[in-house]
């Protein structure tokens, strides 16, 4: 740890008043005029925040949990921090390799054999040749899926993709880890890997873990935020937060009941 | 694998993004700001050199997956179209600007030589548009750099024209018994219709990702282009006036002239078309590269 001058670590991932609006045009004709006619004020497409007001702040080697209900803004956010996406308005800032593995299995060639798929996947991640081919042995070890590392794709069941995937993300020597959702797929036992994996990662590494299991947040997050329609709705300790959203899950889920019952 | 967790990056990486720009750690002023958006494209591509060697790696074993002859097709398409042309103009017509004739095959070459170079063409100019939308789990997942895609794809179709410029002039080789040492100038041909190309396909993936009607359009034009390119007859036989027209509206003309010169006229060709069909290349070069820079941040949420 380089707790050596400051006594707290440094800000890694910042985020000042971020929003983030999508252009939804009507049709592409709209797109074309935009081009030519358009402007920001008098525009022909229509925004769609889906991403109002957020700002937090992560420290190197802290974890921070986001929950939230679909369609929230969750993966924006995260997007927006692996950089895929721009935000447009507000400020963040990320210093360090990104390692999303939100993006599990994304670069997969179904055709290619693990083996190709790693050397393409350890490319897109931002690995050099040479860096991937020093790596190879230890990924196929934590995949642990033996022989068919030279078999096309196509021929591995769901579980064994995701093996893979989670294997590359687990070795491109990422700062910053970013996981979506991702730890439900593969058996127990290489659940209970990645969890390994993931806190032995936490001794140095920051994490940014979203998920719909508030006992996994609890395990593996310091503290959480809750997003809701864009917004941070409680942001805090992960206790704290995880109770407002199951609480605030049941009343919703009544609602809803309530209005179908019209 | 734990490695990682006692190491500290140098170079940490930092990405700072106020109001949707990128925030440069150092102010320059305009100058700077030209010279590096010119520089861009150079400094990106070789910084990503091994995900474009991955990708085209991966492209190429592609095309010809699962078929038992493979790279065999590579070759053997382009020798049945120098046959058939051998075989249907030997005799027939004369070259038409009158220039000697040394043997049958000249008339082949002469066509060839404006198919190598056209075919190059519409290969990007059908692909471009749906490229974007090919990699779009790739833009919208990772932290792809979506601007490399021209550029691989462009490499990957300079793969099939060098097979068909080497035949070119292994075939001048054969049956005219010498190559005219012009062919040594090749590579100045090369590298600026390369750039022309990647211009393009920049150009027009980016168009592509947001309106389907990029690729009809293209599908409309090439064929029409064929005709409106000198691939079969020369600019020569056309009179002054339309040969400047060709010159100005059509920018494959000056690539087809320059190629037909060195390798089957041997001469050196007219200085006007150099410098024309050179800025025609940087233009195109990088002003699809700015407009592609421009639509990026939208492609990622739209595709």
């Amino acid at each position: 740890m380089p707790a050596t001058t400051a006594p707290e670590p440094e800000v890694v991932i910042r985020a000042r008043h971020l929003a983030k609006a999508y252009k939804l045009y009507d049709s592409p004709k709209d797109w074309v005029k935009q081009q030519f006619l358009g402007s920001e004020k008098n525009p022909y497409y229509k925004s769609f925040w889906a991403l109002k007001d957020i700002s937090f702040e992560v420290r190197r080697g802290k974890s921070l949990g986001i929950i939230g209900r679909n369609g929230c803004g969750k993966t924006t956010l995260l997007q927006i921090v692996c950089g895929m996406t721009r935000p447009t308005k507000g400020e963040i800032w990320v210093k360090g390799r990104v390692a999303p593995v939100l993006a599990l299995g994304a670069t997969f060639d179904y055709e290619a054999t693990g083996r190709e798929n790693v050397l393409i996947g350890g490319a897109v991640l931002g690995l050099k040749r040479h860096e991937v081919l020093a790596k190879f042995d230890a990924i196929t070890e934590f995949a642990g899926i033996g022989a068919f590392m030279d078999q096309p794709l196509k021929l591995y069941s769901a579980g064994m993709r995701m093996r893979l995937a989670f294997a590359i993300c687990a070795h491109i020597d990422a700062e910053i880890l970013i996981i979506d959702e991702a730890l439900s797929v593969g058996d127990l036992a290489f659940q209970k890997k990645c969890v390994d994996w993931i806190d032995n990662f936490r001794r140095t590494g920051t994490l940014l873990f979203v998920s719909h299991s508030t006992a996994e947040l609890s395990h593996l997050c310091e503290s959480a935020m809750w997003i809701d329609n864009g917004r941070i709705r409680e942001a805090g300790s992960v206790a704290d937060v995880a109770r407002g959203y199951r609480r605030a899950t049941f009343v919703e889920k009544d609602n809803m009941k309530r209005f179908s019952a019209v | 694998m734990t490695n990682l967790n006692n190491r500290q990056l140098p170079d940490a990486r930092i990405m700072h993004i106020v109001d949707g720009r990128t925030v440069d750690p150092k102010d320059y002023n305009w100058l700077q700001r030209v010279v590096r958006f010119l520089l861009r494209p150079f400094t990106e591509s070789w910084h990503h050199r091994d995900l474009i060697a991955a990708i085209l790696r991966r492209e190429l074993r592609e095309r010809f997956s699962g078929s038992m002859a493979g790279w065999v097709w590579a070759v053997v398409a382009p020798v049945i179209s120098l046959v058939t042309y051998t075989i249907v103009f030997d005799g027939a017509v004369k070259l038409p600007n009158n220039a000697e004739s040394k043997s049958s095959i000249d008339y082949a070459l002469f066509v060839f030589g404006g198919l190598v170079a056209f075919n190059f063409f519409t290969e990007m100019a059908y692909r471009a548009p749906s490229l974007l939308h090919e990699y779009a789990h790739y833009i919208k997942q990772t932290m792809f750099p979506a601007e490399m895609l021209p550029i691989i794809s462009t490499l990957r179709a300079t793969t099939y024209a060098t097979i068909g410029l080497v035949l070119m002039l292994l075939c001048q080789l054969i049956f005219a018994g010498s190559l005219h040492w012009t062919v040594l100038l090749l590579p100045l041909w090369f590298i600026p219709f390369l750039a022309f190309l990647i211009g393009i396909t920049w150009l027009l993936s980016a168009m592509g990702a947001f309106t389907r009607d990029t690729a009809y359009l293209m599908m409309t034009i090439a064929p029409v282009l064929m005709f409106a390119t000198p691939v079969f007859y020369s600019h020569e036989t056309l009179s002054p006036d339309a040969r400047f027209w060709m010159y100005a509206l059509n920018v494959l003309t000056g690539f087809i002239e320059i190629i037909r010169d060195l390798v089957v006229f041997g001469k050196i060709p007219n200085g006007l078309v150099i410098a024309w069909t050179l800025f025609i290349s940087m233009f195109f070069f990088w002003f699809g590269y700015w407009f592609f820079r421009r639509q990026q941040d939208a492609i990622a949420d739209v595709i």
